[in-house]
Protein backbone atom coordinates (compact mmCIF):
# COMPACT_ATOMS: atom_id res chain seq x y z
CA UNK A 1 0.00 0.00 0.00
CA UNK A 2 1.17 3.49 -0.70
CA UNK A 3 -0.69 4.98 2.23
CA UNK A 4 1.32 7.68 3.88
CA UNK A 5 3.45 8.27 0.81
CA UNK A 6 3.51 12.01 0.40
CA UNK A 7 4.20 13.72 -2.86
CA UNK A 8 7.05 15.62 -1.27
CA UNK A 9 9.07 12.39 -1.11
CA UNK A 10 11.51 11.95 -4.00
CA UNK A 11 9.50 10.70 -6.95
CA UNK A 12 11.67 7.66 -7.64
CA UNK A 13 10.62 6.08 -4.31
CA UNK A 14 7.80 4.12 -5.92
CA UNK A 15 8.46 5.13 -9.48
CA UNK A 16 8.69 2.22 -11.92
CA UNK A 17 10.12 2.17 -15.42
CA UNK A 18 7.51 -0.27 -16.83
CA UNK A 19 9.31 -1.84 -19.78
CA UNK A 20 6.05 -3.35 -21.01
CA UNK A 21 2.32 -2.76 -21.16
CA UNK A 22 1.95 -5.98 -19.12
CA UNK A 23 4.02 -4.73 -16.19
CA UNK A 24 1.94 -1.54 -16.09
CA UNK A 25 -1.31 -3.52 -16.22
CA UNK A 26 -0.02 -5.57 -13.32
CA UNK A 27 0.69 -2.41 -11.31
CA UNK A 28 -2.77 -1.08 -12.14
CA UNK A 29 -4.24 -4.39 -10.99
CA UNK A 30 -2.43 -4.22 -7.67
CA UNK A 31 -3.87 -0.76 -7.17
CA UNK A 32 -7.43 -1.77 -7.96
CA UNK A 33 -7.28 0.01 -11.33
CA UNK A 34 -7.86 -2.90 -13.69
CA UNK A 35 -11.14 -4.55 -14.65
CA UNK A 36 -11.10 -7.73 -16.72
CA UNK A 37 -14.44 -8.04 -18.45
CA UNK A 38 -15.33 -11.69 -18.89
CA UNK A 39 -18.80 -10.89 -20.25
CA UNK A 40 -19.33 -11.78 -23.89
CA UNK A 41 -18.94 -8.67 -26.05
CA UNK A 42 -19.31 -8.12 -29.77
CA UNK A 43 -16.52 -6.10 -31.41
CA UNK A 44 -19.22 -3.57 -32.35
CA UNK A 45 -20.77 -1.78 -30.65
CA UNK A 46 -19.90 -3.35 -27.28
CA UNK A 47 -16.18 -2.60 -27.07
CA UNK A 48 -16.66 1.10 -27.81
CA UNK A 49 -19.66 1.24 -25.49
CA UNK A 50 -17.66 -0.09 -22.55
CA UNK A 51 -14.65 2.10 -23.32
CA UNK A 52 -16.82 5.21 -23.52
CA UNK A 53 -18.48 4.21 -20.25
CA UNK A 54 -15.06 3.80 -18.65
CA UNK A 55 -14.04 7.22 -19.93
CA UNK A 56 -17.11 8.73 -18.29
CA UNK A 57 -16.46 7.17 -14.89
CA UNK A 58 -14.88 9.27 -12.16
CA UNK A 59 -11.23 10.15 -11.71
CA UNK A 60 -10.48 6.57 -10.70
CA UNK A 61 -11.72 4.98 -13.92
CA UNK A 62 -9.83 1.67 -14.41
CA UNK A 63 -8.09 0.10 -17.37
CA UNK A 64 -10.37 -2.45 -19.06
CA UNK A 65 -9.27 -5.78 -20.50
CA UNK A 66 -11.80 -7.63 -22.67
CA UNK A 67 -11.14 -11.36 -22.83
CA UNK A 68 -14.37 -12.74 -24.26
CA UNK A 69 -14.84 -11.10 -27.65
CA UNK A 70 -17.29 -12.72 -30.04
CA UNK A 71 -15.39 -14.24 -32.95
CA UNK A 72 -12.05 -13.39 -31.34
CA UNK A 73 -11.94 -16.12 -28.70
CA UNK A 74 -8.45 -16.27 -27.20
CA UNK A 75 -7.73 -12.61 -28.04
CA UNK A 76 -7.64 -9.72 -25.59
CA UNK A 77 -8.24 -5.99 -25.96
CA UNK A 78 -6.91 -3.50 -23.39
CA UNK A 79 -8.30 0.03 -23.21
CA UNK A 80 -8.40 3.04 -20.94
CA UNK A 81 -4.89 2.18 -19.74
CA UNK A 82 -3.89 5.87 -19.48
CA UNK A 83 -7.55 6.75 -19.02
CA UNK A 84 -7.81 8.28 -15.56
CA UNK A 85 -5.88 10.54 -13.23
CA UNK A 86 -5.43 7.67 -10.79
CA UNK A 87 -3.86 5.52 -13.52
CA UNK A 88 -1.70 8.49 -14.47
CA UNK A 89 -0.65 9.00 -10.84
CA UNK A 90 0.41 5.34 -10.66
CA UNK A 91 2.46 5.77 -13.84
CA UNK A 92 4.08 8.84 -12.28
CA UNK A 93 4.91 6.91 -9.11
CA UNK A 94 2.60 9.04 -6.99
CA UNK A 95 -0.08 8.46 -4.41
CA UNK A 96 -3.27 7.46 -6.23
CA UNK A 97 -5.01 10.53 -4.82
CA UNK A 98 -2.49 13.01 -6.23
CA UNK A 99 -4.48 15.82 -7.81
CA UNK A 100 -3.88 17.12 -11.32
CA UNK A 101 -1.81 20.08 -10.19
CA UNK A 102 0.44 17.80 -8.14
CA UNK A 103 0.76 15.52 -11.16
CA UNK A 104 1.66 18.52 -13.31
CA UNK A 105 4.61 19.35 -11.07
CA UNK A 106 5.64 15.69 -10.94
CA UNK A 107 5.77 15.68 -14.75
CA UNK A 108 7.82 18.87 -14.57
CA UNK A 109 10.25 17.23 -12.13
CA UNK A 110 10.58 14.07 -14.23
CA UNK A 111 11.06 16.10 -17.43
CA UNK A 112 14.66 17.12 -16.99
CA UNK A 113 17.38 16.33 -19.51
CA UNK A 114 15.39 14.32 -22.04
CA UNK A 115 18.50 13.66 -24.14
CA UNK A 116 20.14 11.76 -21.27
CA UNK A 117 18.18 8.52 -21.68
CA UNK A 118 19.94 5.34 -22.69
CA UNK A 119 18.95 2.59 -25.08
CA UNK A 120 19.55 -1.12 -24.64
CA UNK A 121 19.20 -3.63 -27.43
CA UNK A 122 18.07 -7.14 -26.54
CA UNK A 123 18.01 -10.37 -28.56
CA UNK A 124 15.08 -12.76 -28.79
CA UNK A 125 12.68 -9.96 -28.02
CA UNK A 126 9.20 -10.96 -26.85
CA UNK A 127 7.60 -8.85 -29.60
CA UNK A 128 9.05 -11.25 -32.18
CA UNK A 129 8.04 -14.54 -30.57
CA UNK A 130 5.61 -15.17 -33.42
CA UNK A 131 6.43 -14.11 -36.99
CA UNK A 132 3.78 -13.98 -39.72
CA UNK A 133 5.05 -13.34 -43.25
CA UNK A 134 2.60 -15.22 -45.44
CA UNK A 135 -1.14 -14.76 -45.90
CA UNK A 136 -1.15 -11.73 -43.66
CA UNK A 137 -4.69 -10.86 -42.63
CA UNK A 138 -4.85 -8.07 -40.06
CA UNK A 139 -8.60 -8.61 -39.52
CA UNK A 140 -7.83 -12.09 -38.25
CA UNK A 141 -4.49 -11.45 -36.53
CA UNK A 142 -5.80 -8.88 -34.07
CA UNK A 143 -9.16 -8.05 -32.52
CA UNK A 144 -10.05 -5.05 -34.62
CA UNK A 145 -13.20 -3.05 -33.92
CA UNK A 146 -14.79 0.19 -35.10
CA UNK A 147 -14.06 2.91 -32.54
CA UNK A 148 -16.85 5.35 -33.43
CA UNK A 149 -19.87 4.26 -35.39
CA UNK A 150 -19.23 6.35 -38.50
CA UNK A 151 -15.51 5.71 -38.77
CA UNK A 152 -14.55 4.54 -42.25
CA UNK A 153 -13.08 1.32 -40.90
CA UNK A 154 -11.07 -0.24 -38.11
CA UNK A 155 -8.35 1.97 -36.72
CA UNK A 156 -5.25 1.61 -34.59
CA UNK A 157 -5.70 4.55 -32.22
CA UNK A 158 -2.77 3.96 -29.89
CA UNK A 159 -0.04 2.61 -32.16
CA UNK A 160 3.49 3.97 -32.14
CA UNK A 161 4.65 4.53 -35.72
CA UNK A 162 8.42 4.38 -36.13
CA UNK A 163 10.32 5.83 -39.07
CA UNK A 164 13.75 7.24 -39.87
CA UNK A 165 15.08 10.26 -41.68
CA UNK A 166 16.35 8.95 -45.04
CA UNK A 167 18.86 11.81 -45.27
CA UNK A 168 20.36 10.91 -41.91
CA UNK A 169 19.37 7.26 -41.47
CA UNK A 170 21.84 6.38 -38.71
CA UNK A 171 20.87 9.33 -36.52
CA UNK A 172 18.96 7.90 -33.57
CA UNK A 173 17.81 11.35 -32.50
CA UNK A 174 15.85 11.70 -35.73
CA UNK A 175 14.21 8.29 -35.50
CA UNK A 176 10.62 9.23 -34.89
CA UNK A 177 8.09 7.48 -32.69
CA UNK A 178 4.68 9.09 -33.11
CA UNK A 179 1.05 8.20 -32.59
CA UNK A 180 -0.97 8.68 -35.75
CA UNK A 181 -4.35 7.37 -36.71
CA UNK A 182 -3.85 4.22 -38.77
CA UNK A 183 -6.70 2.65 -40.73
CA UNK A 184 -6.80 -0.97 -41.82
CA UNK A 185 -7.55 -0.96 -45.54
CA UNK A 186 -7.69 -4.58 -46.56
CA UNK A 187 -5.90 -7.62 -45.13
CA UNK A 188 -2.35 -6.32 -45.55
CA UNK A 189 -2.72 -2.63 -46.29
CA UNK A 190 -2.95 0.44 -44.06
CA UNK A 191 -3.82 4.09 -44.49
CA UNK A 192 -2.39 6.73 -42.20
CA UNK A 193 -2.80 10.42 -41.46
CA UNK A 194 0.38 12.35 -40.78
CA UNK A 195 -0.28 16.09 -40.75
CA UNK A 196 2.26 18.41 -42.35
CA UNK A 197 3.58 19.61 -38.99
CA UNK A 198 4.20 16.08 -37.74
CA UNK A 199 7.74 14.70 -37.75
CA UNK A 200 6.63 11.76 -39.89
CA UNK A 201 5.65 14.19 -42.64
CA UNK A 202 9.29 15.28 -42.94
CA UNK A 203 10.38 11.68 -43.48
CA UNK A 204 7.59 11.24 -45.99
CA UNK A 205 8.42 14.34 -47.97
CA UNK A 206 12.10 13.48 -48.33
CA UNK A 207 11.30 10.05 -49.74
CA UNK A 208 8.46 11.20 -51.96
CA UNK A 209 10.67 13.87 -53.54
CA UNK A 210 12.93 10.98 -54.61
CA UNK A 211 10.05 8.62 -55.36
CA UNK A 212 11.38 6.12 -52.83
CA UNK A 213 9.47 3.92 -50.46
CA UNK A 214 10.63 3.79 -46.85
CA UNK A 215 10.17 1.33 -43.99
CA UNK A 216 7.86 1.87 -41.06
CA UNK A 217 7.11 -0.21 -38.00
CA UNK A 218 3.73 0.14 -36.34
CA UNK A 219 3.85 -1.08 -32.76
CA UNK A 220 0.79 -1.82 -30.65
CA UNK A 221 0.69 -2.47 -26.91
CA UNK A 222 3.72 -0.43 -25.97
CA UNK A 223 5.53 0.39 -22.72
CA UNK A 224 3.41 3.16 -21.15
CA UNK A 225 6.21 5.70 -21.04
CA UNK A 226 6.90 5.25 -24.73
CA UNK A 227 3.24 5.82 -25.53
CA UNK A 228 3.34 8.95 -23.38
CA UNK A 229 6.41 10.37 -25.09
CA UNK A 230 5.11 9.46 -28.55
CA UNK A 231 2.05 11.58 -27.72
CA UNK A 232 4.13 14.50 -26.43
CA UNK A 233 5.15 17.37 -28.70
CA UNK A 234 8.95 17.02 -28.78
CA UNK A 235 11.41 18.82 -31.06
CA UNK A 236 12.28 17.05 -34.32
CA UNK A 237 15.79 16.10 -33.20
CA UNK A 238 14.64 14.65 -29.87
CA UNK A 239 14.23 10.88 -29.88
CA UNK A 240 11.10 9.66 -28.14
CA UNK A 241 12.97 6.49 -27.18
CA UNK A 242 15.74 8.48 -25.49
CA UNK A 243 13.20 10.80 -23.87
CA UNK A 244 11.18 7.86 -22.53
CA UNK A 245 14.37 6.28 -21.15
CA UNK A 246 15.34 9.59 -19.52
CA UNK A 247 12.01 9.68 -17.74
CA UNK A 248 12.12 5.98 -16.91
CA UNK A 249 15.53 6.39 -15.30
CA UNK A 250 16.79 3.19 -16.90
CA UNK A 251 17.59 2.16 -20.49
CA UNK A 252 14.53 1.36 -22.58
CA UNK A 253 14.79 -2.10 -24.11
CA UNK A 254 14.66 -2.18 -27.89
CA UNK A 255 15.28 -4.64 -30.65
CA UNK A 256 15.69 -4.37 -34.41
CA UNK A 257 12.83 -4.90 -36.79
CA UNK A 258 13.38 -8.01 -38.91
CA UNK A 259 13.18 -6.30 -42.29
CA UNK A 260 14.74 -2.87 -41.65
CA UNK A 261 17.09 -0.94 -39.40
CA UNK A 262 14.18 0.47 -37.38
CA UNK A 263 14.32 0.13 -33.61
CA UNK A 264 11.20 -1.23 -31.98
CA UNK A 265 10.26 -1.64 -28.31
CA UNK A 266 11.34 -5.17 -27.36
CA UNK A 267 8.35 -5.76 -25.11
CA UNK A 268 5.52 -4.42 -27.23
CA UNK A 269 2.66 -6.73 -28.11
CA UNK A 270 2.36 -6.46 -31.90
CA UNK A 271 4.70 -5.09 -34.59
CA UNK A 272 3.52 -4.47 -38.12
CA UNK A 273 6.44 -4.03 -40.46
CA UNK A 274 5.73 -2.37 -43.75
CA UNK A 275 6.70 0.27 -46.23
CA UNK A 276 5.14 3.52 -47.34
CA UNK A 277 4.14 3.52 -50.97
CA UNK A 278 5.50 6.83 -52.32
CA UNK A 279 3.54 9.41 -54.30
CA UNK A 280 0.13 7.80 -54.01
CA UNK A 281 -2.89 8.76 -51.96
CA UNK A 282 -6.00 6.77 -51.12
CA UNK A 283 -9.31 7.47 -49.46
CA UNK A 284 -9.02 7.37 -45.66
CA UNK A 285 -11.57 8.21 -43.00
CA UNK A 286 -13.81 9.51 -41.65
CA UNK A 287 -12.53 9.13 -38.12
CA UNK A 288 -14.00 10.37 -34.84
CA UNK A 289 -11.39 12.77 -33.56
CA UNK A 290 -10.43 14.42 -30.28
CA UNK A 291 -12.59 17.56 -30.68
CA UNK A 292 -15.59 15.23 -30.48
CA UNK A 293 -16.39 15.46 -34.19
CA UNK A 294 -15.66 13.34 -37.23
CA UNK A 295 -12.92 14.43 -39.55
CA UNK A 296 -14.02 13.67 -43.06
CA UNK A 297 -12.67 11.27 -45.64
CA UNK A 298 -9.39 12.45 -47.15
CA UNK A 299 -6.65 11.28 -49.46
CA UNK A 300 -3.87 9.87 -47.34
CA UNK A 301 -0.76 7.75 -47.62
CA UNK A 302 -0.75 3.97 -47.89
CA UNK A 303 1.45 1.41 -46.18
CA UNK A 304 1.98 -2.09 -47.55
CA UNK A 305 2.40 -4.63 -44.75
CA UNK A 306 5.25 -7.12 -45.20
CA UNK A 307 5.32 -8.83 -41.84
CA UNK A 308 3.52 -9.01 -38.51
CA UNK A 309 5.29 -10.16 -35.37
CA UNK A 310 3.75 -10.48 -31.95
CA UNK A 311 4.09 -11.87 -28.48
CA UNK A 312 2.51 -15.18 -27.60
CA UNK A 313 -0.98 -14.46 -26.33
CA UNK A 314 -0.76 -10.79 -27.38
CA UNK A 315 -2.81 -7.96 -25.91
CA UNK A 316 -4.26 -5.55 -28.45
CA UNK A 317 -4.16 -2.10 -26.87
CA UNK A 318 -6.55 0.56 -28.06
CA UNK A 319 -7.60 4.03 -27.00
CA UNK A 320 -11.12 5.34 -27.16
CA UNK A 321 -11.11 8.76 -28.79
CA UNK A 322 -14.24 10.73 -29.54
CA UNK A 323 -16.61 12.90 -27.59
CA UNK A 324 -14.48 14.25 -24.73
CA UNK A 325 -13.42 13.52 -22.04
CA UNK A 326 -11.59 10.40 -23.25
CA UNK A 327 -8.36 8.54 -22.62
CA UNK A 328 -6.82 10.67 -25.33
CA UNK A 329 -7.28 13.78 -23.17
CA UNK A 330 -5.79 12.20 -20.04
CA UNK A 331 -2.91 10.66 -21.97
CA UNK A 332 -1.67 13.92 -23.45
CA UNK A 333 -3.09 16.60 -21.11
CA UNK A 334 -0.17 17.20 -18.79
CA UNK A 335 2.38 16.26 -21.43
CA UNK A 336 1.05 19.10 -23.56
CA UNK A 337 0.96 21.47 -20.56
CA UNK A 338 4.47 20.95 -19.21
CA UNK A 339 6.47 21.69 -22.40
CA UNK A 340 4.48 24.91 -22.82
CA UNK A 341 5.20 25.77 -19.18
CA UNK A 342 8.91 25.20 -19.71
CA UNK A 343 8.96 27.25 -22.91
CA UNK A 344 7.17 30.16 -21.25
CA UNK A 345 9.15 30.00 -18.04
CA UNK A 346 12.48 30.05 -19.93
CA UNK A 347 11.86 33.67 -20.82
CA UNK A 348 9.25 34.68 -18.27
CA UNK A 349 10.13 33.25 -14.84
CA UNK A 350 6.96 34.81 -13.43
CA UNK A 351 4.93 31.93 -14.96
CA UNK A 352 3.68 29.59 -12.24
CA UNK A 353 1.66 26.89 -13.99
CA UNK A 354 0.05 26.04 -17.36
CA UNK A 355 -3.10 24.03 -18.03
CA UNK A 356 -3.27 23.01 -21.70
CA UNK A 357 -5.42 19.92 -21.14
CA UNK A 358 -8.44 20.87 -23.17
CA UNK A 359 -8.50 19.18 -26.56
CA UNK A 360 -4.74 19.08 -26.89
CA UNK A 361 -4.39 22.75 -25.98
CA UNK A 362 -7.17 24.39 -28.01
CA UNK A 363 -7.84 26.17 -24.73
CA UNK A 364 -4.87 27.06 -22.54
CA UNK A 365 -4.85 28.67 -19.11
CA UNK A 366 -1.61 30.27 -17.91
CA UNK A 367 -1.11 31.32 -14.28
CA UNK A 368 1.57 33.94 -13.81
CA UNK A 369 2.65 36.84 -11.66
CA UNK A 370 2.57 40.12 -13.54
CA UNK A 371 5.79 41.98 -14.26
CA UNK A 372 4.13 45.15 -15.49
CA UNK A 373 0.86 46.42 -16.87
CA UNK A 374 -0.19 44.54 -20.00
CA UNK A 375 2.09 41.61 -19.24
CA UNK A 376 -0.81 39.16 -19.51
CA UNK A 377 -1.01 39.86 -23.22
CA UNK A 378 2.75 39.43 -23.59
CA UNK A 379 2.36 35.93 -22.20
CA UNK A 380 -0.54 35.22 -24.52
CA UNK A 381 1.55 36.25 -27.54
CA UNK A 382 4.28 33.89 -26.37
CA UNK A 383 1.80 31.03 -26.02
CA UNK A 384 0.60 31.72 -29.57
CA UNK A 385 4.18 31.65 -30.90
CA UNK A 386 5.30 28.37 -29.33
CA UNK A 387 5.58 25.48 -31.80
CA UNK A 388 2.49 23.81 -30.37
CA UNK A 389 0.53 26.93 -29.52
CA UNK A 390 1.00 28.39 -32.99
CA UNK A 391 -1.79 26.22 -34.34
CA UNK A 392 -3.43 24.70 -31.27
CA UNK A 393 -3.73 27.63 -28.83
CA UNK A 394 -7.09 29.03 -29.86
CA UNK A 395 -8.43 30.31 -26.55
CA UNK A 396 -5.67 31.73 -24.34
CA UNK A 397 -6.61 32.67 -20.80
CA UNK A 398 -4.14 34.36 -18.47
CA UNK A 399 -4.80 34.38 -14.72
CA UNK A 400 -2.82 35.62 -11.75
CA UNK A 401 -0.03 33.48 -10.35
CA UNK A 402 -2.00 32.62 -7.22
CA UNK A 403 -4.83 31.08 -9.25
CA UNK A 404 -4.53 27.34 -9.81
CA UNK A 405 -5.23 26.91 -13.54
CA UNK A 406 -6.36 23.33 -12.91
CA UNK A 407 -9.03 24.53 -10.49
CA UNK A 408 -11.73 25.77 -12.83
CA UNK A 409 -13.71 27.30 -9.95
CA UNK A 410 -10.75 29.57 -9.27
CA UNK A 411 -10.32 30.28 -12.96
CA UNK A 412 -13.97 31.25 -13.26
CA UNK A 413 -13.55 33.50 -10.21
CA UNK A 414 -10.69 35.22 -12.00
CA UNK A 415 -12.76 35.61 -15.17
CA UNK A 416 -15.74 36.87 -13.19
CA UNK A 417 -13.91 39.51 -11.22
CA UNK A 418 -10.98 40.61 -13.40
CA UNK A 419 -12.06 40.94 -16.98
CA UNK A 420 -12.60 44.44 -18.29
CA UNK A 421 -13.89 43.25 -21.64
CA UNK A 422 -13.01 46.44 -23.52
CA UNK A 423 -9.36 46.13 -22.49
CA UNK A 424 -8.77 42.52 -21.67
CA UNK A 425 -10.45 40.54 -24.46
CA UNK A 426 -8.86 40.47 -27.89
CA UNK A 427 -9.53 38.41 -31.01
CA UNK A 428 -6.79 38.02 -33.59
CA UNK A 429 -8.35 36.78 -36.82
CA UNK A 430 -6.90 34.62 -39.57
CA UNK A 431 -4.24 32.73 -37.66
CA UNK A 432 -3.03 29.16 -37.98
CA UNK A 433 -5.50 26.69 -36.51
CA UNK A 434 -5.92 22.94 -36.26
CA UNK A 435 -7.70 21.38 -39.24
CA UNK A 436 -9.46 18.90 -36.92
CA UNK A 437 -11.00 21.78 -34.96
CA UNK A 438 -14.47 22.06 -36.51
CA UNK A 439 -14.36 25.87 -36.04
CA UNK A 440 -11.48 26.40 -38.44
CA UNK A 441 -12.69 27.41 -41.88
CA UNK A 442 -11.03 26.75 -44.21
CA UNK A 443 -9.70 23.83 -42.19
CA UNK A 444 -6.49 24.93 -40.53
CA UNK A 445 -7.24 28.67 -40.46
CA UNK A 446 -8.77 30.07 -37.33
CA UNK A 447 -8.38 32.87 -34.83
CA UNK A 448 -6.91 33.50 -31.41
CA UNK A 449 -8.98 34.62 -28.45
CA UNK A 450 -6.96 36.22 -25.67
CA UNK A 451 -8.54 36.78 -22.28
CA UNK A 452 -6.38 38.59 -19.76
CA UNK A 453 -8.05 37.83 -16.43
CA UNK A 454 -5.21 39.13 -14.27
CA UNK A 455 -5.25 41.90 -11.71
CA UNK A 456 -3.94 45.10 -13.34
CA UNK A 457 -0.50 46.21 -12.12
CA UNK A 458 1.31 49.52 -12.71
CA UNK A 459 1.31 51.40 -14.94
CA UNK A 460 -2.10 49.87 -15.61
CA UNK A 461 -4.51 50.29 -12.72
CA UNK A 462 -7.83 49.17 -11.35
CA UNK A 463 -10.26 50.76 -8.93
CA UNK A 464 -9.14 51.13 -5.33
CA UNK A 465 -9.99 47.62 -4.23
CA UNK A 466 -8.18 45.51 -1.68
CA UNK A 467 -8.25 41.80 -2.42
CA UNK A 468 -8.70 39.39 0.47
CA UNK A 469 -5.50 37.52 1.24
CA UNK A 470 -5.41 33.86 2.28
CA UNK A 471 -4.53 33.34 5.96
CA UNK A 472 -0.72 32.94 5.97
CA UNK A 473 -0.76 29.41 7.37
CA UNK A 474 -3.54 28.00 5.20
CA UNK A 475 -1.32 25.83 3.00
CA UNK A 476 0.25 24.18 6.03
CA UNK A 477 -3.14 23.75 7.65
CA UNK A 478 -4.44 22.01 4.52
CA UNK A 479 -1.50 19.62 4.64
CA UNK A 480 -2.29 18.82 8.27
CA UNK A 481 -5.94 18.19 7.42
CA UNK A 482 -4.91 15.81 4.64
CA UNK A 483 -2.75 13.86 7.10
CA UNK A 484 -5.65 13.51 9.49
CA UNK A 485 -7.98 12.49 6.66
CA UNK A 486 -5.66 9.62 5.81
CA UNK A 487 -6.14 8.34 9.36
CA UNK A 488 -9.91 8.90 9.17
CA UNK A 489 -10.16 7.16 5.79
CA UNK A 490 -7.50 4.43 5.86
CA UNK A 491 -9.28 2.41 3.20
CA UNK A 492 -8.77 5.13 0.61
CA UNK B 1 -20.35 -7.57 -53.79
CA UNK B 2 -21.80 -4.10 -53.45
CA UNK B 3 -20.04 -1.74 -51.04
CA UNK B 4 -22.52 -0.31 -48.52
CA UNK B 5 -20.75 3.05 -48.63
CA UNK B 6 -19.84 3.79 -52.26
CA UNK B 7 -22.42 1.42 -53.80
CA UNK B 8 -20.06 -0.02 -56.41
CA UNK B 9 -19.42 -3.69 -56.99
CA UNK B 10 -15.94 -3.40 -55.57
CA UNK B 11 -16.26 -5.06 -52.16
CA UNK B 12 -15.40 -8.60 -51.11
CA UNK B 13 -15.23 -10.77 -48.07
CA UNK B 14 -11.79 -10.47 -46.51
CA UNK B 15 -12.06 -12.24 -43.18
CA UNK B 16 -13.98 -14.65 -41.02
CA UNK B 17 -13.95 -14.88 -37.24
CA UNK B 18 -10.47 -16.27 -36.50
CA UNK B 19 -11.78 -18.56 -33.75
CA UNK B 20 -13.66 -20.44 -36.50
CA UNK B 21 -16.95 -19.82 -34.74
CA UNK B 22 -18.41 -18.45 -37.94
CA UNK B 23 -20.15 -15.66 -36.02
CA UNK B 24 -19.13 -12.92 -38.41
CA UNK B 25 -17.45 -11.99 -41.67
CA UNK B 26 -15.64 -8.79 -42.59
CA UNK B 27 -16.01 -7.10 -45.97
CA UNK B 28 -13.72 -4.55 -47.58
CA UNK B 29 -14.18 -2.22 -50.54
CA UNK B 30 -11.02 -1.62 -52.54
CA UNK B 31 -12.50 1.49 -54.13
CA UNK B 32 -13.42 3.57 -51.08
CA UNK B 33 -11.50 1.49 -48.48
CA UNK B 34 -14.52 0.94 -46.29
CA UNK B 35 -14.55 -2.12 -44.00
CA UNK B 36 -17.55 -3.52 -42.18
CA UNK B 37 -18.51 -6.60 -40.22
CA UNK B 38 -21.67 -8.60 -40.71
CA UNK B 39 -22.59 -8.27 -37.02
CA UNK B 40 -22.40 -4.46 -36.83
CA UNK B 41 -25.45 -2.29 -36.23
CA UNK B 42 -27.99 -1.90 -39.00
CA UNK B 43 -26.89 1.72 -39.41
CA UNK B 44 -23.67 0.23 -40.80
CA UNK B 45 -24.74 -2.95 -42.58
CA UNK B 46 -28.15 -2.05 -44.04
CA UNK B 47 -28.00 0.40 -46.89
CA UNK B 48 -31.38 1.99 -46.23
CA UNK B 49 -30.48 2.70 -42.62
CA UNK B 50 -27.10 4.25 -43.24
CA UNK B 51 -26.57 7.96 -42.59
CA UNK B 52 -26.37 9.64 -46.04
CA UNK B 53 -23.80 12.07 -44.66
CA UNK B 54 -21.31 9.23 -44.46
CA UNK B 55 -21.91 7.75 -47.94
CA UNK B 56 -19.30 8.45 -50.61
CA UNK B 57 -20.22 8.88 -54.24
CA UNK B 58 -18.00 9.39 -57.27
CA UNK B 59 -17.92 13.15 -56.82
CA UNK B 60 -16.99 12.83 -53.16
CA UNK B 61 -14.16 10.46 -53.98
CA UNK B 62 -12.82 12.74 -56.69
CA UNK B 63 -12.87 15.81 -54.50
CA UNK B 64 -11.13 14.49 -51.39
CA UNK B 65 -8.67 16.91 -49.89
CA UNK B 66 -5.11 15.81 -49.26
CA UNK B 67 -3.60 17.10 -46.02
CA UNK B 68 -0.19 15.95 -47.19
CA UNK B 69 0.04 16.87 -50.88
CA UNK B 70 2.51 14.90 -53.02
CA UNK B 71 5.62 17.10 -53.35
CA UNK B 72 7.31 17.83 -56.69
CA UNK B 73 9.88 15.26 -57.76
CA UNK B 74 13.45 16.25 -57.02
CA UNK B 75 15.38 17.18 -60.15
CA UNK B 76 18.37 14.94 -60.69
Amino acid sequence: MMRGFGISIRPRTVFMAFQSLRSFLEALGKNGQLVTLHDIVYPEPDVRTYLKAAADLDNDSPAIVFDNIMGYKGFRIAGNVHGSWVNHAILLGMDRNANIRQQFFQVDRLWQDLSSGELKWVDNAPCQEIVVEKNINLYELMPLFRINQNDGGYYFSKACVISRDSEDPENLDKENVGIYRVMVQGPDTLGMQPLPYHDFARHLRRCEEKNESFPVAICIGNPPWLTTMAATPLPYGQSEYIAAAAIMGEPIELTKAIGSNLNIPAHCEYVIEGEVIPRQRFCEGPFGEFPGSYSGARNQIRIKVNRVTHRRDPIYETLFIGKPWTEHDTLIGLWTSVPLYKQLKAEFPEVKCVNAMYQHGLTIIVASDMRLGGFGKTLAFRVASTPHGMSYAKNIIIVDGDVDPFNLEKVMWALSTRIRAEKDVVVIPNTPGVPLDPCTDPPGVGSKLIIDATTPVAPDRMREITMIADPPGSAKAAERLREILKEVRPQF
Amino acid sequence: MICVRCLRDTARKVAEAPDRSGVWEVYYCKRCNYSWRSTEEEQITVLEKRDPEFQLDQEDLESLSSPNPIPPLEKK
